[in-house]
């Protein structure tokens, strides 16, 4: 995968009819191609093979707790952000059988694996939601670039990724919830992916970031870009960072998550939150899971299945000692500490992309931008630094 | 064979990945107390049986078919893997169901998984074990390795507590280490029943009773989470360093290789970081509540 920053070559301008022949050269090239709908009114990834079935002529209006779409007298192809759906799905399936099984004497007999993915082109990738693929990437164990993972790969979702194709939609017009900017991700899709697209009033500013990518472009009826076309696209990107409608001051972050531990604050999140598991559910990188089993009983088949799991669920710690995290303040500050904090010891990045879809689809609009303001505005003072007396009276 | 006193894992067995379990039988079951059973299990295909090894301290998750998954630890001589044994207290559905099958039934295993104790570090230093009910379990295939290699060690000393008597696991064995002196063992229980005429009171007082050289001591603990915390506390205030006091933890655990999420402690995977921890690794988050 090669960056942003490359020679002109590889930049185009695709018309609005172009558009329409991407579509049908993926669909040729064997592709599923997934995109951006209007299903029961939300912006949702599904299978199309026309561009009409592209979610053009609506906008979405969002804040905490809120999500509507609006028509768009502008008609244009991506003129929103998210909905609750990501690309996350269609390489860690909610619900995925892993395996199905019977005793025959003293042996296993297997019925059933994992079933094959699909080749899937996924067109209308956010930029914060290509970062979160990347970010899969490494706790699934996806090896791409010789990155050293904590273990072996995932089977369905190294097929699913390898055989897949990235088209990322840059973003010229953020939500109330966005702060991709923040945490580094967008407006702009940097690398990571085969091609992305800018939005202009006609047609697209495309550009190639991978082999795939360019063999694509090579069936298209593609022409060079004007330099006032371009100079267009980076500002309407450029614009869409100051339009940013939330923001994470990451510096230090990590550090001050460990040392706000106990901050009172926890207390007053834990009063609204429901745990309804909503977060966790729209999150483009959570990837918690359980594997559940049942058995048929006609044929003694048994089947172990392993579905999308929330840290927000009373189950998700329970040992025979009970659950380890029966609070809600302890289950949202874990989800917390996670995505800002801890998932940078365990996989070398943020776990947290900046979409926004947390604060979107929480039903009591608990915002996670405004939790870490209040940690960073009124840290508590009143615990040393992270460190506590034991009750043996030890400093640790 | 080869010593085994090293810290490269084995590979794990498994099926077609790490999520298909493998068949193993049950060949013997050993009662160690009224809830607590060891299933001596082997691999129903001699392949896992040439193929698998373990390093003291870490797990299988063991399967029945239709029922679930469990977490349990190896508690078997890591140098005897024809055969391995889990020491397992009954008390959910997957071990009841593994009671159920009794001798001649098939389980599926996975593992083996995680970091046990660090049987290198603990060359040449004195080793305090400290072990309540059945954290035993993880314990008695380090008892083992210590007792095969015996000089590469310094002094070790074995401090177990349960409720009573009765509850004791491995209580031959315990019996039997105790005889033989090549290490000391100390047990204490809470309810002296049946004549007992040995200490009473919680496994920590038993500290009183030997000799602690703190800077040459290895301290490995697994007992309930109350018996972890007061023994990490009791040998740093000993100055034990924290890097020489190691806890084993459980946690709820579902792959068993870092990929489900559910063991997380602060920045720590417990079934691939662990379950076996230096205290300096968690001092951070040990011992708080609901981390």
């Amino acid at each position: 995968m090669i960056g942003a920053e490359q020679g002109i070559k590889d930049v185009w301008f695709l018309s609005l009819q172009g558009l329409g022949h991407m579509i049908s050269t993926l669909c040729a090239k064997g592709y599923t191609v997934v995109a951006p709908v209007v299903r029961d009114g939300v912006i949702t990834f599904s299978e199309i093979v026309s561009v009409d079935e592209i979610a053009s002529g609506v906008r979405d209006e969002m804040g905490p707790g809120k999500y509507r779409l609006i028509d768009d007298p502008l008609s244009r192809p991506f003129n929103y952000v998210v909905g609750q759906d990501s690309p996350k799905r269609f390489f860690f399936p909610p619900k995925l059988e892993l395996v199905a099984m019977h005793v025959e004497g003293k042996r296993f007999v297997l019925d059933r694996t994992a079933p094959k993915p699909p080749k899937l082109a996924i067109l209308g990738i956010r930029p914060c939601d290509l970062a979160a693929i990347h970010v899969q990437d490494r706790v699934f164990g996806y090896n791409d670039e010789g990155v050293s993972h904590r273990c072996e790969a995932d089977t369905y979702y190294n097929q699913a990724r390898k055989q897949s194709l990235l088209i990322a939609v840059n973003c010229t017009q953020p939500s109330a919830t966005c702060f991709c900017d923040s945490m580094g991700t967008g407006p702009r899709a940097k690398e990571g992916f085969d091609l992305s697209m800018t939005e202009l009033g006609g047609g697209f500013i495309l550009r190639a970031g991978s082999d795939d990518g360019r063999a694509i472009v090579n069936e298209l009826p593609v022409r060079d870009p004007s330099p006032s076309e371009i100079e267009l696209s980076q500002l309407k990107i450029d614009q869409a960072c100051e339009r940013m409608g939330r923001h994470i001051d990451t510096d230090g972050l990590k550090e001050l998550l460990d040392d706000q531990i106990d901050h009172p604050s926890w207390d007053e999140v834990a009063k609204r939150c429901m745990a309804c598991s909503n977060c966790t559910m729209v999150c483009p990188t959570c990837f918690c899971s359980t594997v559940t089993d049942s058995n048929d009983l006609a044929t003694n088949v048994a089947s172990r299945t392993r579905h999308w799991e929330s840290c927000f669920t009373h189950q998700f710690s329970y040992t025979t000692a009970g659950s380890v995290r029966s609070s809600l303040r302890a289950r949202y500050r874990h989800w917390m500490r996670h995505k800002l904090g801890t998932w940078w010891d365990q996989f070398g990045s943020s776990g947290c992309v900046g979409c926004g879809r947390c604060i979107t689809w929480c039903p009591v609009g608990i915002d996670i931008t405004e939790q870490a303001a209040i940690l960073r505005d009124h840290p508590d003072a009143s615990n040393n630094g992270g460190k506590r007396q034991t009750e043996r009276g030890l400093t640790v | 064979m080869t010593s085994l006193i090293t810290e490269t894992r084995p590979a794990p067995v498994c099926g077609l990945d790490t999520w298909v379990p493998v068949a193993a039988e049950i060949i013997s079951i050993n009662e160690e107390n009224f809830n607590t059973l060891t299933f001596k299990m082997r691999f129903v295909d001699e392949i896992h049986r040439d193929n698998y090894r373990f390093l003291p301290g870490q797990f299988n998750m063991l399967y029945v078919p239709g029922v679930g998954e469990a977490a349990i630890s190896i508690s078997s001589d890591p140098e005897e893997t024809d055969t391995i044994d889990h020491t397992i207290r009954v008390v959910g559905s997957v071990t009841r169901a593994i009671q159920r099958l009794g001798v001649g039934g098939v389980v599926g295993i996975r593992g083996p998984f995680g970091r046990g104790w660090p049987l290198e570090a603990m060359k040449g230093q004195d080793v305090v074990i400290v072990a309540g009910g059945i954290g035993l379990a993880p314990m008695r295939p380090a008892i083992y390795s210590l007792l095969r290699h015996r000089k590469e060690f310094g002094r070790v000393m074995l401090l177990y507590g349960c409720r009573s008597p009765d509850d004791r696991v491995f209580g031959s064995e315990l019996d039997q280490w105790t005889e033989d002196e090549s290490i000391q063992v100390l047990v204490t229980v809470d309810n002296a029943t049946g004549g007992w005429v040995g200490p009473v009171g919680v496994v920590t007082n038993l500290l009183q009773r030997i000799r602690v050289d703190a800077q040459k001591t290895v301290v490995l603990v697994c007992g309930p989470p109350i018996l972890n915390r007061v023994a990490a506390w009791q040998f740093l205030q000993l100055h034990v360093p924290a890097q020489q006091v190691y806890i084993s933890l459980e946690r709820n655990m579902n792959c068993g290789f870092g990929r489900c999420g559910h063991c997380q402690y602060g920045r720590k995977f417990v079934c691939t970081d662990g379950p076996v921890f230096s205290f300096d690794e968690i001092s951070g988050v040990f011992g708080r509540k609901e981390i």
